[in-house]
């Protein structure tokens, strides 16, 4: 494949023009796309330019003008990218995460030339959780223990290196992650006790044929066999370990945060919340009360700003990456929390505007992007050091 | 249903977490003003309970501490707390203010329920005999020794299912003061291994004689209950019944209806219930009618219906 035939930008040679340029490599039938396009003309420029990333991926790349901003947005929810990342026939379907990761990560590195607001050595770590604990911890952000860190960390083959693990690290209740997985997918919150008693909770499911589906109910598993039947399942495209930290509540409801972090700021946030231990929206979780989460925080003795902090220093070990979005788990007391999750496309939060005092009010999470953009010097990239800016009241 | 939240208060006292190893414990408040809450062994702070139990005694001036919440104690699904009520027990004399007491105040994303591991609690209501107000959660392991207590006035077990034992050991214990007895029934597959008969010396009042608040709920035979209570003598004094959170159908509501008359109580409480519109409507006619504050809110009860046409039906907290 040669560079000619590779998807090349439209007006490479025009010069005229009245400010920064964008692009975008996206599903252009998707919302993302749409919400980053419509933050784009608000802030008075013309429209992005959409690169699919199906053509990307059939093409072996892309080019960009020099001067163009190249935002890199989610290659989900497309059953034909799903198909040319992961060989997927079936979207529901969960294996096939760690040649999504291959051939994702490779094709990250065919985005030729532009300002990218996303590094691909920040994104090929933030896809994978073992690798992204690893950074986070070294950098003294706070993490869940895990044994399955780093390069250097176990790997787990099965239900077998499961259960060992839990043994040696004391860790009865534990989270099973697929290294490479998002939202939830294919993630197992295990409970253990003495007597052989175990829970599992996911949105797994097992299929006639033993293959494994996403669902959008979440279920419990008594039986340890069926858990090692899953859990032996994912493991081949790798999986990621990570101590249970008992989250706080809101209402009688499990509560964590997405933080949405921007050029090093923490810009947006939701509480999330559910009678599980999996909070997410699609499966049940619903949106809580941030001004609850800050009263409560504050009354545990603890500061919001720190709350805030522990995400910019998480999104901090990522600088050449724009935007962020940050799983935030404060624990039962309100005093302390832990990162859950750094995600690289974790901005999709329609319609919600920026924290008082971020810089993003009345900005949802793409204006607060492209604001970010507008800022820096001319032709910059998004480079951020950790504390940028005055701190949080 | 889970339980999602910690206790937010205790005998009238607002909840106050101790603080954890290494935090400050210069700005604590008042002895008095607060109902302590000790955790042990909880994520990042992993202390032993004796050595929370001893910092907390240093911090604190324990003359003058009212209520205590024990909460977290650590591998709670595996480990019953049973060096947590010798230390109290030891400790006595230095809580002579101590009016109530909870055991167990763990939430979902800490251990579930019919996961926490419990033990005799009878030698803690021994040691204390001022406490007015006792409450445990869990029912695994869970006993209840028959004892006297001259000033126990509240008297709660939540449990997705309270073993016979802790039924029958509090049927026979004498409790003079007691106004207000909360019991969890649950289920048979956490435990909850007692029949309605075994609530007779309950429901006779004979060692309850200011008893005004009964509940008797969260139980998979919910029916049978509230058949039994129908028929029960200690009803006449009572000011609440409280029958919510169970496996209640038209059966039992109906039966409950038959019995003895129930409008002189303040409140009826049957939220999470299986009952048809027109029982439910009954119960209005009946009790609502004659100034009885009624609750009938379906709340999460929801059957599930099996192709062969099994309904489950749920309690309102199991595991």
């Amino acid at each position: 494949m040669t560079a000619s035939a590779a998807v090349r930008p439209a007006g490479t040679a025009s010069s005229a023009r009245t400010g920064p340029r964008f692009a975008v490599v996206g599903n252009p039938e998707n919302r993302r796309v749409s919400l980053f396009t419509e933050a784009v003309r608000a802030a008075g420029l013309p429209a992005p330019r959409v690169v699919a990333w199906a053509d990307v991926l059939r093409a072996r790349g892309a080019d960009f003008a020099a001067d163009e901003f190249v935002r890199v947005d989610s290659p989900g929810e497309n059953p034909e990218v799903d198909r040319l990342l992961r060989d997927a026939t079936d979207p529901t379907r969960v294996e096939g995460s760690a040649r999504w990761y291959t051939r994702f990560t490779a094709a990250l590195r065919t985005l030729r030339g532009g300002i990218p607001l996303a590094d691909p050595d920040d994104l090929a770590a933030l896809f994978d959780k073992r690798a992204c604990h690893a950074v986070l911890d070294s950098a003294g952000v706070p993490v869940p223990d895990s044994p399955t860190s780093g390069p250097h960390g176990a790997r787990v083959h099965g239900w077998d290196d499961v259960r060992a693990l839990m043994r040696e690290h004391r860790m009865p209740r534990l989270f099973v992650k697929p290294a490479h997985g998002s939202s939830a997918s294919g993630v197992l919150a295990v409970e253990t006790a003495g007597g052989g008693r175990i829970r599992a909770t996911t949105s797994v499911e097992t299929g006639p044929d033993g293959a494994l589906h996403n669902s959008l109910r979440v279920r419990r598993y008594h039986d340890e066999r069926d858990v090692a039947r899953i859990v032996d399942a994912l493991a081949p495209d790798g999986l990621h370990l990570e101590r249970w930290v008992p989250k706080a509540s809101q209402a009688g409801r499990a509560a964590d945060l997405r933080v949405v972090v921007v050029a090093g700021r923490a810009t947006h946030a939701v509480v999330r919340t559910s009678r599980g231990p999996l909070t997410n929206l699609h499966l049940g979780g619903s949106r809580g009360d941030l001004d609850g989460v800050r009263r409560a925080v504050t009354a545990a003795g603890a500061r919001w700003s720190d709350v805030l902090d522990v995400c910019e220093r998480a999104a901090s070990c990522f600088p050449r990456t724009l935007c962020v979005g940050v799983d935030l788990l404060p624990a039962v007391d309100w005093r302390r929390s832990f990162v859950g999750e750094v995600n690289a496309f974790g901005d999709l939060l329609p319609r919600l505007t920026g924290l008082p005092g971020s810089g993003a009010e009345g900005l949802d999470t793409y204006g607060a992007q492209v604001a970010a953009v507008l800022r820096a010097p001319a032709g910059s990239g998004p480079r951020h050091p950790y504390r940028t800016g005055t701190a949080h009241a | 249903m889970t339980i999602g939240e910690h206790l937010d208060a205790l005998h009238g006292l607002p909840a106050f977490t101790f603080p954890g190893p290494g935090a400050p414990t210069d700005r604590l408040p008042e002895p008095d003003s607060v109902a302590w809450r000790l955790n042990s062994g909880v994520y990042g702070a992993d202390e032993a309970w004796a050595d929370t139990f001893a910092r907390f005694r240093a911090a604190v001036d324990t003359n003058r501490v009212r209520a205590l919440i024990i909460g977290a104690w650590g591998d709670a699904y595996d480990r019953a707390p049973t060096e947590i009520f010798e230390a109290l027990v030891e400790a006595r004399d230095a809580f002579p203010a101590l009016r109530a007491l909870f055991v167990g105040d763990l939430v979902m994303e800490e251990c579930e329920i019919s996961w926490i591991h419990q033990t005799d609690v009878a030698p803690l209501l021994n040691a204390y005999p001022a406490l007015e107000e006792f409450g445990v959660r869990g029912g695994t392991g869970l006993e209840f020794t028959a004892l006297r207590h001259g000033a126990l006035r509240r008297l709660v077990a939540e449990t997705g299912g309270l073993p016979v034992g802790v039924v029958r050991g509090i049927g026979a214990s004498d409790l003079p003061a007691l106004e207000h007895l909360d019991l969890w029934l649950g289920t048979p597959d956490y435990g909850g291994d007692s029949e309605a008969a075994d609530l007779e010396p309950i429901l006779s009042g004979a060692r309850l004689p200011r008893l005004r608040q009964l509940a008797l709920r969260n139980s998979e035979m919910q029916d049978a209950v509230a058949a039994a209570v129908a028929a029960a003598p200690v009803v006449e004094r009572l000011e609440v019944l409280d029958l919510s959170m169970g496996v209640l159908t038209d059966e039992g509501a109906v039966a409950l209806l038959s019995g003895q008359p129930l409008t002189h109580l303040k409140k009826l409480d049957l939220h999470h219930n299986y009952l048809s519109e027109a029982v439910a409507e009954r119960i209005r006619q009946t009790l609502v009618a004659a100034g009885v504050e009624v609750d009938l809110d379906r709340d999460d009860a929801d059957e599930d219906t099996e192709d062969d046409g099994t309904v489950w039906r749920y309690v309102a907290v199991g595991e």
